[in-house]
């Protein structure tokens, strides 16, 4: 029995040309792609599209971040959605006022931590794929979301919610400038810190990790607690941009991050890309959107094309990996 | 010679365990549903538990094949959804209609199919981001073609799901021998044979000059024609197709594939423990619904149930 991650390494090196070629790639088709939909559609560029657009791509955003961490690990995290949900429906569960902030931010970060140390725990001592481990938390959690709420949550989202979710200060959203410090933090932690460069061996190489005496497992689980983690930040972001919370806040981001991480340069086989990548995929996902329905086309579009776009861009990376 | 029988007898033993182990569930959930509900004894009750896996044990089939080749199809869920509800939008009553349209919704299933098989082939990447992208894409043209239920399809359409044959039900029986002949072609046939061998070692069997694309086209082909089979058993049972109709499909067909012991890695497994996972899936729906148990607690029990089969067999695989 080879096993797959045994027999990929040794097909050699993987040369990436990515490092010669995409750094302007993908702000540079962000840009065109925002340049025709403002020609098609002049009221693309107004400013409270962009103002919205801007409102849509955070929670996103936040999402793709732990994403980012995980697929870089040579996993993937579809349990994303039911914890944004989950966190979304705690925040609705207290009264409403802030002065129940903490406690929500503090349970909603529990649920997340908790789903991404299982999911660590599935996938690294019990050896589980990552699909199939996230797409079982996502599903117990799911169930112990709809037994909590006897299927439909009521109640408001605290107004400090509100305000992060879906004001902004002078045009700019504060859940962007969120994203932006997320993003930072984040970013210096994998680009810079030992931390990083041990996800990246483990993720690229996980014998090779071994080897260097890295700590596969525990990285690896810490990559799933840094997911869950961010899940639930933005399950608390997103319900205070919808302000109505129902069971099912969230749905589909597990499938738009991963689109927005691949798209973004971070291959699925592990150990390549970075978060600015992931980040600028998630712009381009919210802009594609955002255009289908500025253009009048039907919204089931929107599906067809996210379905497209995540088969070219592994196939384009496949590619150019080899 | 008598003394290398029971040595035989051992590994064949160890080599079913996980499909004993479900076995040994099923009868511990038939005596403990027996306990609780008067109701559960009765035949119509265990028919109806055979009537009601048919959909499920249909799509699981072809899913066992994808993940015994170390893929997985995932979309089966939407697929269902565009076929059933193209059945009925398609027949719209019309009794002239049914074979036409069985027969076209069978063949769309095998070329949706195939088209995964090719794109896995030529674009080299995981048949788990080829078929979530196919997924997605046909779940927006369903939406495209009908935002509710769409069409309708004669009365006497409902045969096929509520039909019977000796006093068994006509899906169930249909079951029974379709997957008796799969488990003969893995068994027996050369092609049945290599998809075990992809599976099991992938760059090995390039090496030895196996048609993996035959075995791909194959398998995914086989997955889709089962989806055309599974639409078009639940819009006779549903008597209409709506574009959600196949949306838990997708897990669905999976955890008895993963339950009755086949491993997601690929090569190991077969069809006889998905019949029995799909068996006992439907029968603990069936006893929970007897104990009174919401839906929302079916949900996490699928999930835990998941869980713990694939910790389970795969330390089995360690060890080996």
């Amino acid at each position: 029995m080879v096993d797959v991650s045994q027999a990929r390494a040794t097909e050699g090196p993987a040369i990436s040309m990515k490092s010669r070629l995409s750094p302007y790639a993908l702000p540079m088709f962000l840009i065109a792609l925002i340049a025709v939909s403002g020609i098609v559609s002049p009221a693309f560029l107004s400013t409270s599209n962009i103002s919205n657009m801007l409102l849509q791509v955070a929670p996103l955003g936040i999402v793709v971040i732990g994403q980012a961490f995980v697929i870089i690990l040579r996993g993937l995290d579809l349990s994303v959605s039911s914890v944004m949900a989950t966190a979304a429906v705690i925040a609705t569960g207290f009264s409403g006022q802030n002065s129940d902030v903490l406690s929500i931010l503090l349970i909603a970060l529990g649920i997340g931590i908790a789903t991404g140390l299982v999911n660590g725990w599935l996938v690294t001592k019990r050896s589980v794929s990552p699909f199939l481990a996230t797409l079982a938390t996502m599903i117990v959690l799911q169930g112990f979301r709809f037994a909590y709420t006897q299927g439909a949550p009521s109640g408001n989202v605290p107004p400090l919610f509100r305000l992060i979710g879906s004001a902004t200060w002078h045009g700019v959203p504060y859940n962007m400038m969120l994203l932006v410090v997320l993003a930072i933090v984040f970013g210096v932690v994998l680009a810079k810190s030992r931390f990083g460069r041990e996800v990246y061996i483990t993720g690229g190489n996980p014998t090779t990790a071994r080897l260097l005496g890295i700590n596969a497992d525990r990285v690896t689980i810490i990559g799933y607690v840094i997911s869950g983690a961010l899940a639930a930040i933005a399950g608390l972001v997103l319900s205070g941009y919808v302000g109505i919370v129902d069971n099912w806040v969230g749905r589909g981001f597990e499938l738009d991050s991963i689109v927005a991480a691949v798209m973004g340069g971070i291959s699925l086989s592990g150990g390549q890309g970075g978060i600015l990548g992931g980040l600028f995929g998630a712009a381009i996902l919210v802009v594609v959107f955002n255009a289908v329905l500025l253009f009048g086309l039907p919204v089931q579009l929107q599906i067809i094309i996210k379905g497209l776009v995540i088969v070219l861009a592994a196939a384009f990376y496949v590619r150019r990996r080899i | 010679m008598t003394a290398l029988a029971p040595i035989r007898l051992s590994s064949r033993l160890r080599a079913n365990q996980g499909v004993l182990v479900v076995a040994a569930l099923l009868v511990i959930l038939l005596i403990f549903g027996a306990f609780i509900s008067d109701r559960f004894r009765t035949t119509s009750n265990i028919l109806n538990i055979f009537e009601q896996s048919t959909g499920l044990a249909l799509v699981s089939l072809g899913q066992t094949l994808a993940i015994l080749t170390g893929g997985i199809d995932l979309s089966v869920g939407s697929m269902i959804s565009l076929l059933s509800t193209l059945t009925s939008g398609l027949i719209a009553g019309k009794v002239s209609m049914v074979l036409p349209v069985a027969i076209g919704i069978l063949l769309l299933g095998l070329l949706i199919g195939i088209c995964n098989g090719l794109l896995i082939i030529w674009l080299r990447v995981h048949p788990l981001i080829v078929t979530l992208g196919m997924s997605a894409v046909l779940q927006g043209i369903v939406l495209l073609y009908s935002l509710g239920p769409a069409g309708s399809v004669p009365p006497s359409f409902n045969f096929l799901a509520y039909g019977k044959v000796l006093g068994l039900p006509i899906g169930a029986v249909f079951i029974l021998v379709l997957f008796l002949l799969v488990a003969l072609f893995l068994r027996y046939a050369r092609l049945g044979r290599y998809i075990y061998a992809v599976g099991d070692d992938e760059v090995g069997a390039r090496l030895m000059g196996l048609p993996r694309a035959r075995v791909m086209l194959t398998v995914y082909g086989f997955s889709g024609f089962c989806c055309g089979l599974a639409a078009i058993y639940l819009t006779s049972r549903f008597s209409v197709g709506q574009p959600y109709t196949g949306l838990n499909y997708t897990l669905a067909s999976i955890t008895p594939v993963v339950v009755g012991g086949t491993l997601l890695s690929g090569g190991k497994g077969g069809v006889f423990g998905t019949l029995l996972g799909v068996y006992l899936i439907s029968l603990l729906n069936n006893v929970l619904n007897f104990m009174d148990v919401s839906t929302h607690y079916q949900l996490i029990a699928q999930g835990l149930i998941v869980i713990a089969a694939v910790s389970i067999y795969v330390e089995k695989k360690k060890r080996v």
